[in-house]
């Protein structure tokens, strides 16, 4: 049974760190020692077996993936949401689509981690459209048009708060969907800015990355959207915005050209 | 491995937002982050999943980087742990790759290889993680034990004692399993 002392040296050998005079020490019980001299040549062995496997190399597109979340895009100073809309065609005013229609709004910022908060509070009241210094990200408002429906939508910045601004007007009850699952950026809050004296907003609830509205008559409300912590980056996200109807009957619009 | 004036230089203007320090600074650390995580892990899926994390930790938390520290020491420490977390979490874990081997024109000796690189891969899953994670950090990226240390925040004493003991039962199950 070797001691400890022993053991010690040999595994500090296999490690290069022995001293010059624990060297001298181990070198003194390698010659008098079969025991320590083959307990050293097999951790040798193993220490060798282990040195010898590859070195994985990571997928080539995980260094550009980890880069995408760390760093804004350059896309973000010129991004404009009229070329998405441009996908929905034909861009006719007014038309109703049978299918679904969804509003894709892609945001390139740093972000932070996704985490909802259902403090409305602090927002409501606070007047956001037109405000001075606003940048506006929708170049073109999203105006909306159907059966009973109709409305813009528009995306703007101020301070670092990204706020979609929604005009509405609907004869039935309408449900509108704003996911935020996929954006990093979480929900900071909502104001209701106009609305019909008597058809107030039927619901307002928050789960996860999704604000579901529902409304009736004319609304005007904003929905705050936050980025927590700049330093956090996230993936290239995007907000949705749908609106189901009737179950399987969904309304969408057109930008203003 | 860069200098201590050098890693503080390229975290201050990773902290301005320069774009190329953060892309020199993932260059540096990707690879071996991706190791040390495969072998904790043992999936290389997994190992990618944990690199990103990682890098986002780091970034997240820039500020918080303490300079009496190496740079190295805290993003293995922050891969180290989240690698452990990612093992309590049960997910993949000891799925060993059969694609982990580099391809050779000799395909005895890829197979040999393989075999080998798999028979030692499942003789590190079996330590548990204290074990395992010394031995990732001294054969597979090469630290010394001064480095593990400070990597692991436990005392270079604690360090050899582990790492002799986790030899020492890697060594009795690669026996048990007929590799010498």
């Amino acid at each position: 049974m070797l001691e400890e002392r022993t053991i010690h040296l040999i595994n500090t050998d296999i490690d290069g760190e022995l001293t010059a005079a624990e060297r001298e020490e181990l070198d003194v019980i390698l010659e008098s020692s079969s025991e320590a001299r083959e307990m050293r040549v097999e951790l040798l062995r193993l220490s060798n077996l282990l040195d010898s496997l590859p070195e994985q190399s990571p997928p080539p597109a995980l260094l550009k993936q980890i880069l995408n979340k760390l760093a804004p895009s350059s896309r973000a100073s010129n991004f404009s949401l009229s070329g998405l809309f441009a996908s929905f065609q034909p861009a006719t005013a007014g038309m109703t689509f049978a299918a679904g229609l969804l509003l894709t709004v892609g945001f390139y910022e740093l972000s932070p981690n996704g985490q909802s908060s259902s403090d409305t509070a602090s927002m409501v009241g606070t007047m956001v459209a037109s405000q001075p210094g606003s940048q506006d990200l929708l170049k073109n408002d999203v105006r909306l048009k159907g059966d009973g429906f109709s409305g813009t939508v528009s995306l703007r910045n101020k301070d670092g708060v990204y706020i979609l601004n929604f005009d509405l007007d609907s004869s039935d009850m309408t449900e509108i969907k704003v996911g935020l699952d996929r954006t990093g950026l979480s929900f900071g809050g909502f104001a209701e800015t106009v609305s019909d004296a008597d058809k107030v907003f039927e619901s307002v609830t928050i789960s996860g990355g999704t604000l579901r509205v529902v409304n009736q008559g004319r609304q005007q409300f904003a929905v705050f959207l936050r980025v927590n912590s700049p330093e956090q980056a996230i993936d290239a996200g995007s907000v949705t915005i749908d609106f189901p109807r009737d179950g399987d009957r969904l309304y969408g619009g057109v930008p203003e050209s | 491995m860069i200098s201590n004036s050098q890693d503080h230089a390229l975290i201050e203007r990773c902290k301005s937002g320069d774009r190329q320090s953060l892309e020199k600074l993932v260059g540096l650390y990707e690879k071996p982050v991706y190791n040390a995580a495969y072998r904790i892990l043992g999936n290389l899926d997994d190992a990618a999943d944990i690199t990103q994390a990682v890098f986002l930790k780091v970034f997240e938390h820039l500020g918080q980087y303490d300079p009496k520290y190496k740079l190295f020491s805290w993003i293995y420490r922050i891969a180290v742990n989240e690698s452990i977390n990612q093992l309590k979490r049960g997910k993949r874990q000891q799925t060993f790759s059969d694609n982990e081997v580099a391809a050779t024109d000799n395909p005895e000796a890829e197979l040999a290889a393989g075999d080998l690189s798999r028979e030692i891969q499942i003789g590190l899953m079996g330590l548990k993680e204290d074990y395992r994670t010394v031995i990732v950090l001294r054969h597979f990226s090469d630290c010394s034990y001064a480095q593990i240390s400070e990597i692991l925040q436990i005392p270079e004493k604690t360090v050899k004692s582990r790492l002799y003991s986790a030899r020492q039962l890697m060594k009795e199950t690669l026996q048990a399993r007929g590799v010498h």
